[in-house]
């Protein structure tokens, strides 16, 4: 009996060690001495485009490969902390959205390209797409180099849109008024006019064409605001009035079976959409009060460096050499469905066929490309997710809605700076 | 044969040693067999739990060093009328209790009609058996995304044989309705396997010797079945409250909390202030998480006083 538990406590102890070998040797690849550890959230299926840019990089033989990893967004942004404090496993090269990085500079978790630009001289500003290039410029200091503009426009329906607003696309831009018009036509006939799809980036695209931001200093912020209600109630108007779908109808089905006019959603869904059967749609900016002030939400992925004692010099040159490589060659990215940031893909044929492309081709357009940066940009969004269905379905009062959401955004801040 | 005996003399005198010694040397076998089960315990869940205490007493954003407050996030927690995070507590707190109200009494009833009716050796049996048992093998988001697409107001199948258009997902009193009966299919198996292997248990002969006495088949289950197997109703009604406590997954992937924070449970603020979009508050939501494990505490403590009080 004794025999039997040792050896059963030998076999597990060797088996924990394994296990712990495996870990070690897993994480010490982070500070292996020829290979750029290159962490992304895309762990869709635009991971695959990702890695083909990857792969491509690492057949011209560079000195320094990248070894590609793809980390669910949530336990991405859990494990950065704690690889950078424990300063070991940090990543090289690290894909984070334009939101955070105000939060990771203030922590003082983001090595700078600052002196490493010299050497690259196309990596500046008028290669990129603005939105997507002045992110990462923060006090003077340049923390971070953009990989795309990812927009939250709007689909259409190209049969049922000549059907019910022929004309709606004659300025390149749809207002509300023209989807309501639609709407009021298509309804009688059980079409859905405009699916109230991810409310996050309608409320802040109505909100910010009215003249509203989440902050107005960078410090505090503002959601309770005549502006906020204005926009709720703008959305409430689209369900009260039956032009948008009923609380609980998935507009994705409706509109991909043909039973929506107007779609919003993320030019990154396109993919998807291509995949319904008799589906003819188009692309446009998203909806406008008017024509004269159009925002499109976006947020962006950018490249960002997390601080490691141990990372040369060389090593350094090989992640710049791979960023001025994305620069050049980033349409396997474009054919994800996004916007690369950088503007070079512009000179791709291909590229220029894409629907999306339409957003970063006119420079008018550029300059509708808002990312709502704020430091305490999630605290926000948490309030919005919570807020904009509710109100819009009639199960909230808003104007106790935005002055709770404000509240708890104000409560969130001041815990976190004591 | 001389030599033959002589061995096993000898083998014989030995196993008495080593018997003996073993007595009066410390006796290492127990504590290597629990040993592996220890460290796994020690490393999982006794440092974590004493780390997140530890963490309560903080103001910690994840990424600098935790500073130490005292009973800061207590008092805002609790004590803090004003406070977002006082009203996260109530709110959170009270759709927990409400969820585990609406689902333990379904949780013990349903697997415990289904155990005695499988417990009939009915024809199928292991059929249903492991029909009943399968749902607990699939994993939260699979199962509520079934459920998702079933309840689906305008593409469901329920809404479209019972001929409704009940929006099940985001208005109340549907919203807790889609989640006990969510639940409750998802939980049947662990509870009807131990009952079925209670009811196993259970001598034939007390259900003759009611037979003869003239007794029904309700008086038999209560006189006779609920008696024999209380342990283990005791047993599954503490496991099912504690695990019903720490209900994350159901009202998160298929009410998102709503409608209105009505199904945001503890643990959605919970996760929220510690790991949501913003910076970490992990203080507030690892003391938010301390109050929770107290409850689950002092609740399990009442049913085992109560439940043991009738033996």
């Amino acid at each position: 009996m004794k025999k039997k538990a040792v050896l059963m406590f030998t076999i597990l102890f060797v088996f924990a060690m394994a296990l712990s070998g495996c870990n070690s040797s897993s994480s010490s690849s982070g500070s292996s001495k020829n290979e750029i550890l290159f962490w992304n959230p895309f762990t869709g299926p635009d991971g695959e485009n990702m890695k083909q840019i990857v792969d491509e990089y690492n057949k011209t033989n560079p000195e320094f490969k990248v070894k590609n990893l793809s980390i669910a967004e949530g336990d991405m942004y859990t494990k950065i902390p704690t690889v950078v404090n424990s300063g070991k496993g940090i990543p090289d090269l690290t894909i984070v959205h334009a939101e955070r990085i105000k939060q990771f500079v203030d922590n003082d978790m983001l090595t700078p390209y600052d002196d490493l630009l010299a050497d690259y001289p196309e990596i500046k500003a008028e290669n990129y797409v603005p939105a997507g290039w002045n992110i990462g410029d923060i006090d003077g200091s340049r923390y971070s180099v953009p990989l795309d503009v990812h927009s939250f426009v709007m689909y259409y329906n190209k049969e049922l849109l000549e059907k019910y607003a022929p004309n709606a696309l004659d300025d390149n831009v749809i207002t509300f008024d023209e989807i309501r018009e639609a709407g009021e036509r298509s309804k009688k006939d059980g079409i859905t006019g405009f699916g109230l799809t991810w409310t996050r980036p309608i409320f802040l695209s109505i909100y910010n064409q009215l003249g509203g931001d989440i902050t107005s200093d960078g410090e505090t912020p503002t959601l309770n605001t005549p502006e906020a209600k204005e926009a709720l109630e703008l959305i409430k108007g689209l369900v009260d009035d039956k032009i948008a779908n009923k609380d609980g109808e998935d507009p994705g089905q409706l509109f991909q079976s043909g039973k929506a006019i107007f779609y919003p959603e993320g030019i990154w869904m396109q993919n998807g959409l291509n995949e319904a059967k008799n589906l003819n749609w188009g692309l446009t900016n998203f909806p406008q009060i008017s024509p004269d002030n159009i925002v499109n939400w976006t947020s962006s992925h950018q490249f960002v460096m997390f601080k490691d004692e141990n990372r040369s010099e060389e090593k350094t040159k090989g992640m710049m050499d791979f960023l001025d490589y994305v620069r050049q060659h980033s349409l396997p990215w474009a054919k994800a469905g996004q916007n690369p940031a950088a503007l070079e893909t512009l000179e791709d044929s291909e590229y220029k066929e894409m629907p999306q492309s339409f957003l970063v081709e006119d420079p008018e357009l550029q300059k509708s490309l808002k990312i709502f940066d704020y430091k305490y940009n999630g605290f926000v969004v948490e309030e919005i997710d919570k807020l904009v269905g509710d109100a819009a379905f009639g199960k909230l009062d808003i104007d106790e809605g935005l002055e709770k959401a404000q509240k708890a955004i104000e409560d969130k801040i001041a815990t976190n700076k004591k | 044969m001389m030599i033959n005996t002589g061995e096993n003399k000898e083998v014989n005198m030995s196993s008495v040693m080593v018997g003996k010694s073993n007595k009066k040397r410390l006796n290492l076998s127990p504590y290597l067999y629990i040993g592996p089960h220890l460290i796994l315990f020690a490393v999982f869940f006794l440092f974590p739990t004493l780390y997140g205490v530890y963490i309560s007493f903080t103001n910690w954003d994840l990424i600098g060093d935790p500073e130490f407050v005292g009973l800061a996030n207590y008092t805002e927690i609790l004590l803090n009328q004003d406070s977002t995070f006082y009203e996260q507590l109530r709110i959170g707190l009270g759709n927990t209790f409400k969820f585990v109200i609406f689902t333990v009494p379904f949780c013990i009833i349903v697997p415990l009609f289904l155990a005695a009716g499988l417990n009939t050796k009915p024809k199928g049996m292991k059929f249903f058996q492991a029909l009943f048992y399968m749902p607990s093998l699939f994993s939260v988001s699979a199962v509520m995304i079934i459920f998702a697409m079933l309840f689906s107001v305008s593409f469901g199948p329920i809404n479209h044989y019972l001929n409704v258009d009940t929006n099940w997902l985001s208005t109340q009193p549907y919203a807790w309705v889609t989640l006990v009966i969510v639940t409750v299919w998802w939980t049947i198996g662990a509870n009807m396997i131990i009952y079925q292997a209670a009811l196993n248990g259970i001598s034939k002969d007390l259900y003759e010797a009611a037979s003869i006495d003239g007794a029904n088949n309700v008086q038999k289950f209560f006189k006779i079945t609920l008696p024999s197997i209380r342990a283990q109703i005791l047993y599954t009604v503490v496991i099912t409250t504690i695990a019903q406590f720490n209900v994350y997954g159901q009202p998160l992937m298929l009410t998102k909390g709503g409608p209105t924070s009505s199904t945001t449970v503890l643990l959605m603020y919970i996760q929220e202030n510690a790991f949501g979009s913003g910076i970490s508050i992990a203080g507030i939501g690892a003391a938010m998480a301390v109050i929770l494990g107290i409850c689950i505490m002092v609740v399990s403590a009442i049913q085992f006083f109560f439940l043991r009080q009738r033996d």
